[in-house]
């Protein structure tokens, strides 16, 4: 059985039980060691995420879901940030939809912020990104709107100023949904990318259910994105002056303004410069290979990753990045609509990746499920990348049918078991996963402190689910946090290798992934049984490399551009310590 | 390649036993009337036990002859316009079953078989809107009647009516629950909307009915598989190979399924033999393109994918393939050649209707 704290909510607790009921007799004999736990409401995650009216008959209603994942206070705990949509009727009737913050509390609690934090816009939100764009050593946060986005400057008092106007990065009149920071010309400022999905008209909506591109298997439904008009993405460059210019058009960023959902900043043949990947529905994705003298080159199509395997269009959705086999190389997944396989896109090493989703186990069992928010993440701390795939269809009115796809979907969870394999046991990690959701955006990170990986998700009309990591047989751990000095402040893009027991893992430093939403941005490395880290190598983006000798496991390193590790912080494992009731 | 989506089903006669089988199986039932019919004339009584054996020897011929004789003698008589319906229809000799059908529809109007085998005719002349318009007037006289259900749900079927067929097919289950071939229908006919769950419980009706019913473990993995799961999906095509070890469309659907699953050389094996026994079956030779590229063969994915190009011109996804197969083998300057073949065939594409890569109905 999978012990229960003493202090389990009593939600969590019904719910865990209910989890056992439902496992298939015969299945699963032993006791899964994986296992989650939803207690955002005892841990004080009040919030409720309006997206449009419950019938969804316009696309905007659908796509609502970021959440992020930062430690706005500097005090070494993750806070988080979750973004408000609206509805029709608020945006026109003028009543105020604000995005919400939580303080961590450290005990396990997290308590709303938002009243004095300054982050009162009003919109109809989507996405959000984290980062430090001034250097200052203080995360900004960058929030989506349906009619242009709100960049706001960390006060470094818990109180945020709305810096767009002076910016310039306002991505005005457009919708925008996922938004990333890297440093494309490795200038040592984080850059901002932003995906634009569908140039809407709130006074000239599409009629639901009316036309070619307002039907799901014959049944009326919301019109787009097919039959809409895209929305440019736009990448804003940071002039190192509190300001960007918008670079867009000079480095011919998506010119067919294609229906951008993710995004997603990586190094993916390790040339040192940055290179892009947006997940775009309905057309092809992109991947624009970074030239290191501040341009690109999109190459999607020849890398293999702008279309499926077999050369069609995917609803490309969310994205992540990871070396899920340990080879050395950033592989790629990208989550995809129903009827459609996930991708899980490996890097051959040669510019060009293999999509092995289905021979990884990690496509199939997609087939029916409508991706959204997707993360890579060590679960149970063996050193090789687990994956997290967010639910939910965008038609509630599938449900009417037997379609063997439905409107609420459950929540994957993938176990990477090496040599390039998962196995999908989310039925098989408590009742939290086991159960429906109509999810979107999904972060993970160690909420407490305590060498486990958590997830944060976004539920469309619903609070969010806040998933503890209570697995059992949880290996040794190091996490790292990066400061640059010649590199941006977060370090964004540093490569850092780590060995231990046998096995070298290598993860780039990035916040903003998956779905609308950015995660912790400190490298999470399971261990195992290693009880010694060999060797950690940094290849930051300036180009220098740190290298550190052995260290011990179970800790959190700080490690800093040029010094190494500055400040070693022993972590110690706080298995017991959930939220009151 | 335009493979099958997993809601993009075949049309029914591509897979399934002939029409032309199903409806001799529901015609030759129908004979045990004929048997019980009697004539005044011993002559006359005597041709139609003749035509009847004739026809359920399958010597169709020989029936017309006997039936023919029989009119001249009684051209009045019903069982003998049956009797030469049937036989014109089941010899194929359609022109000649339509007159004799036409005459006696109008004579005996309320014959409900005569309606029946009438439009039989009409939908194996291709004319299915007659066929439904004349088999819907027979239903109406034997609302009972599950044969004549399922041969208007086979009429839907030929020409993709999937929800009309579906209802049909319905009813002649709730008519005659122990016949596995509607269940099997039905199953298709939920496939094809979409409505997959209910189509996996109909194929396991079916083979609950029948285990080794033709195709009913393909149609049955094929539902599977439009669903992911391959492993499932693999042990029913397995099923299917061992009844009907060369069947070219169970061969490629296994190796379909093992391609995606990752079994590069089991897929080669059974693509290889899918494109032997149908060498213009276009799809296996993409599959096996892609199976052995991804096994490491990239010269002979390029063989397999330029088979599949020829026999799919304009379909723009084998040169996606073969560009990166050309690639792997180190020529650049085709690899190009074809990526620009392939975005131009994928702008001469109309844009699909509908949620992302959702199927277009």
């Amino acid at each position: 059985m999978v012990p229960i704290p003493q202090r389990m909510p009593a939600r969590a607790q019904s719910h865990h039980s209910a989890a056992q009921q439902a496992t298939p007799k015969g299945r699963n004999a032993a006791p899964s060691p994986i296992s989650f736990v939803d207690i955002a409401k005892p841990a004080g995650i009040n919030f409720h995420l309006t997206c449009g009216d419950p019938e969804k008959r316009y696309i905007m209603e659908s796509m609502c879901g970021g959440v992020a994942v930062l430690d706005y206070d500097n005090d070494g705990w993750m806070d988080i940030f979750l973004v408000d949509g609206s509805t029709l009727a608020d945006v026109q009737g003028g009543k105020c939809h604000t995005g919400k913050l939580y303080h961590n509390n450290h005990d396990g609690t997290f308590t709303d912020v938002t009243a004095k934090s300054g982050l009162s816009h009003c919109g109809w939100g989507f996405g959000v990104a984290v980062g430090d764009y001034d250097n200052d050593g203080w995360e900004d946060l960058y929030v989506t709107y349906l009619d242009g986005a709100v960049l706001y400057h960390n006060n470094h008092d818990g109180t945020f100023t709305d810096v767009t106007a002076k910016a310039g990065v306002g991505n005005l009149g457009r919708w925008g949904t996922s938004a990333a920071f890297g440093d494309y010309d490795n200038d040592g400022y984080l850059d901002l990318y932003v995906a634009n999905y569908v140039d809407l008209d709130l006074q000239h909506l599409p009629e639901f259910g009316q036309g070619p591109f307002c039907q799901y298997r014959q049944i009326p439904v919301s019109c787009g994105p097919r039959g809409l008009k895209g929305g440019r993405d736009r990448l804003y460059h940071n002039n190192g002056d509190g300001t960007f210019t918008d670079v867009t058009e000079k480095l011919n960023i998506d010119p067919n303004s294609y229906y951008g959902l993710g995004v997603l900043w990586l190094d993916y043949d390790l040339d040192g410069c940055p290179d892009l990947y947006v997940a775009n529905d309905s057309t092809p994705s992109m991947l624009y290979h970074g030239d290191c003298k501040g341009g690109f080159t999109e190459v999607g199509v020849n890398a293999g990753v702008a279309y499926s395997a077999d050369g069609r269009e995917q609803a490309g959705m969310g994205v992540d990045s990871s070396d899920y086999d340990n080879d050395g190389w950033p592989d790629i997944a990208k989550t995809n609509f129903s009827d459609d396989s996930n991708n899980l896109f490996h890097n051959d090493h040669n510019g060009e990746f293999t999509d092995m989703a289905g021979p990884a186990d990690f496509g199939p069992v997609s087939i029916p499920f409508l991706g959204f928010g997707v993360k890579f993440l060590d679960i149970d701390n063996d050193g090789w990348k687990d994956l997290f795939v967010a639910n939910g269809h965008v038609n509630p009115q599938v449900d009417q049918y037997a379609f063997g796809v439905t409107y609420a979907e459950r929540p994957l969870l993938f176990r990477n078991f090496g040599k390039g394999k998962f196995e999908e046991v989310g039925l098989k990690a408590g009742s939290a996963l086991a159960r429906r959701y109509v999810a979107r955006g999904a972060a993970a990170a160690d909420f407490f402190n305590d060498g486990r990986e958590n997830l944060l998700v976004s539920v469309l009309d619903e609070p969010p689910l806040l998933l503890r990591n209570q697995s059992r047989k949880q290996g040794h751990w190091l996490r790292i946090k990066t400061v640059g000095k010649r590199s941006n402040r977060d370090g964004f893009g540093a490569r850092v290798e780590v060995k231990a027991g046998g096995l070298t893992q290598i993860e780039e430093v990035r916040a903003n992934a998956g779905f609308e939403s950015a995660s912790d941005p400190r490298l999470h490395f399971g261990l195992g049984s290693a009880n010694l880290v060999d060797s950690i190598v940094v290849h930051w983006p300036s180009g220098a490399i740190d290298r550190v000798g052995q260290q011990r496991t179970d800790q959190q390193l700080v490690i800093e551009e040029g010094k190494g590790v500055v400040t070693p912080q022993l972590m110690a494992p706080r298995t017991g310590s959930l939220p009151p009731n | 390649m335009q493979r099958p989506r997993p809601s993009q089903h075949r049309p029914v006669s591509s897979v399934l036993p002939g029409l032309g089988a199903t409806s001799q199986l529901l015609l030759c039932l129908t004979l045990v009337v004929f048997a019980q019919s009697q004539s005044e004339n011993p002559r006359v009584t005597a041709l139609i036990r003749e035509g009847q054996s004739a026809i359920d020897a399958g010597d169709f011929s020989h029936a017309v002859q006997d039936f023919e004789d029989a009119r001249q003698l009684a051209p009045e008589n019903a069982d003998i316009n049956r009797g030469l319906v049937l036989s014109y229809l089941q010899a194929g000799r359609l022109a000649d079953a339509q007159k004799i059908a036409d005459f006696a529809v109008g004579r005996w109007p309320r014959d409900a078989r005569l309606q029946h085998w009438l439009g039989l005719v009409y939908f194996k002349e291709g004319q299915p809107q007659n066929a439904l318009q004349v088999l819907q007037r027979s239903e109406s006289l034997n609302p009972d009647g599950s044969d004549i259900h399922f041969d208007i749900a086979l009429v839907y079927l030929s020409v993709n009516q999937y929800p009309l067929a579906a209802d049909e097919l319905e009813r002649a289950i709730k008519t005659n629950p122990n016949a596995a071939l509607p269940h099997v229908l039905l199953g298709r006919a939920y496939q094809n909307t979409n409505r997959t769950i209910k189509a996996i419980e109909q194929f396991r009706a079916a083979l609950r009915l029948d285990a080794s019913i033709p195709l009913g473990h393909y149609h049955l993995g094929f539902a599977l598989a439009s669903l992911g799961r391959n492993q499932e999906a693999i042990a029913e095509y397995q099923k299917e190979i061992l009844r009907a070890p060369d069947n070219p469309s169970v061969l490629y659907q296994l190796g379909h399924c093992e391609l995606a699953t990752g079994e590069w050389k089991s897929a080669v094996t059974y693509l290889r033999n899918a494109t032997q026994l149908d060498p213009k079956n276009a799809d296996a030779d993409y599959d096996l393109g892609k199976a052995l590229l991804l096994d490491g063969d990239a010269k002979g994915a390029v063989i397999a994918l330029r088979q599949a190009a020829a026999l799919k011109p304009e379909s723009p996804d084998p040169h996606y393939q073969l560009a990166r197969a050309l690639e792997k083998t180190g020529d650049k300057e085709q690899s190009q050649d074809e990526f620009q073949i392939f975005a131009d065939l994928k702008k001469a594409q109309p844009a699909t209707g509908g949620m992302a890569t959702g199927p277009i109905q």
